[in-house]
Order: structure tokens, then C-alpha cells, then sequence
């Protein structure tokens, strides 16, 4: 119970944080300008209009959240080391796993935060042309938010013993960027024999399947959805199980 | 016969540095003993480097000794319930500065495990002794050094332990704000805290402390009751010299 009272409160501050920084106004103002640009070029997209609206507008919600997530997730641990914040935190009965839980969970919300708030915006976009959402609008939404848990939980991981919080986001990108291509990576390794074959499969297992969740392009499995849940909620404690590990011996 | 809260027996403390391809061991403590008596002031004395911040972090749990044994009211510091007796001012202490000085006690307050109406009948408390409660609407970035530094002491202080270990809390601080952190110190010890601090300043110590400790190199080189040091030609300046060139 004291375990979850403190990530609670831990997961509120860092959400709280991350909220009142000034880049977050930054970013805010740059993705409703953004989205709204992107009615340039449905306009020029003629017939495809609907469909090129919805299509940026899904692709800058989900870039403008992976970055600032990203920065943050990156930052959030590093940067109370390095303010000695952390000395606070840890000279008070707060236990390391609850801490770690509390981090994340601030991001987790953070991300959906951010996408609540554009969504809407582009929903408005969408109202002002007068076209309606697509049926899997909301179910697009949950599925960009279950990328950025993944990556969030990641990051984490990787700042707790990256060398800066630059080298943590160039790693989380580059695993994004190839968990985008799981399928295409597993064919061509598929087609690799011996120890490099053998190599490569292994290292395949530590990049997620995010194309798993792109449902603009495929729509849902029968198992509607709760495969793509189980198998974020899967990453994500695989990474804060390690995280914990890893933090569990810290000395600050 | 005083009771002893804090017992550090022959602790060692080594820090693996490392660098590109390298490792290196720098011993910052070695054989360290100390124990520290319910209801006094002591004082760590030291120059740059000689250990104190290392002996203040075995207190409160956020280093491990290599070596030796620390124990905080007979308990393992890492342990919640030593946690809990124990308010600690680092030095130079961080607050987010969008946040409100009652916002950032109140993180902290729950941190300690404290519940929502505890925290809300101890903040005015706590702002009123640290002397914040006219800035209480402010934002920490509008806050000076000093403010900071009150700040500090009281998230130390909020939920009301019995020991306080303080890390240089007058570094840096103006004489008028030196002044009231003083007198803030000598008042907690008249409500029953025994208090633990560290600093470079040897007239500051002179002034608060019942006991001084006196360290070098990570050893402790001397220990000096205030009745010493009032006898002593040269006071404790002339002990202190005479200590770190041993």
C-alpha cells in the first residue's frame, strides 16, 4: 500500500513537472500549428483530402509525443541526479522500485495527456472541414499511446545507464525506428544462415514490434485489440523490472 | 549518560571512478568511528574533499560503506523507519522552480509518509519557524539563496524527526541570512533535535556546536568539546590547524 501511495505521489509530481516546463508550451503551440498546416496539404490532396487530414494528423501526434516523451523520459532520473534532487527523494523512506513505478507512470500520463490535448485539435481540424472521424479513431489514438508506454519504459531503462540524456534519446529513436520494421528485419534474417543468423535473432527479441500498432495501415486482429495491450504491458515490465534491478544498488 | 542515536563504527568508504577504458579507487573514508549523542550539536569539520558529505550520506542511506558498520537509532539507515527520524539539508539544495515553496514540501511531506491533513497542520507550522510564511504565494525561482536554504531546512524538519543532518547549511549564505539560520539551528535544538552539520566555516561552528569534529584526508583527526576549545589559546582555529597538518 505505502509502495503505491509513493509512486502515486511520485508519478503526480513528475507529471506535474513535466507540465509547467516552458518547452511543453513550446511544443503545444508547434503541434496545433503543425496540425493545422497539414490542411495544406489536403487542400492540395484534392479528392484525398479526409484521408491525408487524418493520415498527418496521426504521424505529427505521434512524433510530437515521442519527442517530448522521449525528452523527458530521458531526463527525468539523469536530472535529479545532477540537481542532487534526488537526495531528497532517497534520505526520505521511499523505496527504489515505488520511485522507478512513480517515474513512469508521470510519463505514461504525460503521453496521454498530450495526445488528449491534440486530439482534439485535430478533431477540430477535422470538424472545421467537415469531415467525421474514422471509426478507429479512438482506437488509433490508444495504439499511438501504447507505442509511446513502450519507448517511455525504455528510455527509462537506457537513462540509468546511458552516458548522457543525448546518447538515451538517440538509442530510444533508434529502437523505435527499427521496431517499425520488426517484420521486414525478422524476413531478411529469416534468410541468414549460421552465427550471424543466430546472432541477429537474438538481438531481434530486445527490439519491440511497433508496427504491431499501426492500425492505419492494418485495422485490429479478432483479438480486438487486447493482444497489442498485453504485449505493451509485457515491454513495460520487462523494462521497469530491469530498471529496478539496475537502480536497486544506486548510490547517489 | 546521554543516549547514542548514531553509532558509526570503522566505516569505509571507496568510490570506483571510471573513465574512458579506465578504473580508479579513491578511499574517502577510512576507520571511521563516531557516535553522536541524543539532544547535541556537532559539528564535522573539515577541508575540501576530507569526508564530510561522504559521512553525511552513510547517515541518510544514499551511499553504502564499503567497510564498517552505521547505524541510525540501532537501525540499518537504509531502513524506512531510520529514514524517517532523519531530516537532511544537502547542500546547496534544488526545488523546481515553477513550484511553490507549499507545493514542494507538500511532495515531500508525502514522501515521508506523512497523509494530507498532517502535511496541511505542519506546513503553515514549519513556514512560520523557517520564516517563509510571507513568501509563501512566491515561486521558488523568485527565491534568493538564503530563501533557498530555508526552504531546505524545512522540508528537513516537516515531518518532525529526531535527528538533523545538515550539509553545509550556511554555505554560501549572506551574514544577516547566516544570522537567522543560526539562531533556526540553536531553536531546534531547544525543541529536542539533536542536530548534525557540517562546514568549512570554523566560526560558525564555534558559535552553535556542543562538539566538533575534526577531519582530514577521511579520517577523523580530532574530536573537541566545546569547553576545549574555550581554554585553548587560539581557540578552535589553532586546534583545527594543528589537526589537518598532523
Amino acid at each position: 500500500m505505502k509502495y503505491l501511495y509513493t509512486a502515486r505521489s511520485v508519478a503526480a509530481e513528475t507529471f506535474r513537472e513535466s507540465v509547467k516546463n516552458r518547452f511543453f508550451t513550446v511544443f503545444a503551440v508547434f503541434a496545433a500549428c503543425a496540425i493545422y498546416a497539414s490542411l495544406l496539404a489536403g487542400v492540395m490532396a484534392i479528392e484525398e483530402e479526409a484521408r491525408v487530414l487524418s493520415d498527418l494528423g496521426f504521424g505529427l501526434m505521434e512524433l510530437m509525443t515521442l519527442a517530448y516523451a522521449l525528452f523527458h523520459a530521458a531526463m527525468a532520473i539523469p536530472r535529479e541526479m545532477e540537481t542532487k534532487a534526488i537526495y531528497l527523494v532517497f534520505s526520505r523512506p521511499v523505496s527504489r522500485p515505488a520511485y522507478m513505478l512513480g517515474k513512469a507512470a508521470g510519463l505514461y500520463l504525460l503521453g496521454a495527456f498530450m495526445l488528449a490535448v491534440m486530439a482534439a485539435i485535430h478533431l477540430s481540424l477535422l470538424s472545421l472541414r467537415g469531415f467525421p472521424p474514422c471509426a478507429a479513431y479512438f482506437n488509433i489514438v490508444a495504439c499511438i499511446w501504447l507505442k509511446i508506454v513502450i519507448i517511455i519504459s525504455l528510455a527509462l531503462f537506457i537513462s540509468l545507464f546511458s552516458t548522457s540524456p543525448v546518447s538515451t534519446m538517440v538509442i530510444s529513436a533508434v529502437i523505435w525506428t527499427l521496431g517499425h520494421f520488426t517484420p521486414e528485419a525478422r524476413f531478411l534474417i529469416e534468410k541468414a544462415g549460421g552465427f550471424s543468423g543466430a546472432l541477429l535473432k537474438g538481438a531481434a527479441w530486445m527490439i519491440p514490434d511497433l508496427q504491431l500498432y499501426n492500425l492505419r495501415d492494418a485495422p485490429l486482429s479478432a483479438s480486438g485489440g487486447w493482444f497489442q495491450v498485453f504485449y505493451a504491458a509485457l515491454w513495460a515490465l520487462a523494462a521497469y523490472g530491469a530498471s529496478v534491478l539496475l537502480f536497486r544498488k544506486k548510490e547517489f | 549518560m546521554k543516549r547514542v542515536i548514531v553509532s558509526i563504527d570503522g566505516a569505509g568508504k571507496i568510490y570506483h571512478l571510471r573513465g574512458l577504458g579506465r578504473k580508479m579507487s579513491v578511499a574517502a573514508l577510512s576507520d571511521f568511528t563516531l557516535d553522536i549523542f541524543e539532544g547535541e550539536i556537532l559539528g564535522l569539520l573539515g577541508l575540501n574533499g576530507a569526508g564530510k558529505t561522504t559521512v553525511m550520506k552513510l547517515l541518510t542511506g544514499l551511499i553504502f560503506p564499503t567497510s564498517g558498520k552505521v547505524s541510525v537509532f540501532g537501525l540499518d539507515p537504509r531502513e524506512p523507519r531510520a529514514k524517517n527520524s532523519i531530516g537532511f539539508l544537502p547542500e546547496l539544495p534544488y526545488f523546481p522552480p515553477h513550484n511553490t515553496p507549499y507545493g514542494a514540501l507538500r511532495y515531500y511531506g508525502l514522501l515521508s509518509g506523512m497523509s494530507g491533513s498532517a502535511i496541511a497542520a505542519a506546513l503553515p507550522v514549519v513556514m512560520e519557524k523557517v520564516g517563509l510564511a510571507p513568501h509563501a504565494a512566491k515561486k521558488i525561482s523568485e527565491f534568493s539563496k538564503g530563501m533557498l536554504q530555508r526552504l531546505g531546512l524545512a522540508q528537513a524538519v516537516l515531518h518532525s524527526p529526531e535527528l538533523l543532518v545538515l550539509d553545509e547549511p550556511v554555505s554560501g549564505l549572506d551574514p544577516l541570512a547566516i544570522h537567522d539560520m543560526r539562531a533556526l539551528i540553536s531553536g531546534m535544538q531547544a525543541e529536542g533535535k539533536t542536530i548534525f552539520l557540517s562546514s568549512h566555516s570554523i566560526s560558525e561552528l564555534e558559535k552553535i556546536c556542543d562538539r566538533v569534529i575534526i577531519m582530514a584526508g577521511g579520517h577523523k583527526t580530532l574530536s573537541v568539546e566545546r569547553k576545549n576549545w574555550e581554554t585553548a589559546p587560539g581557540a578552535l582555529e589553532s586546534l583545527f590547524v594543528e589537526a589537518v597538518r598532523r
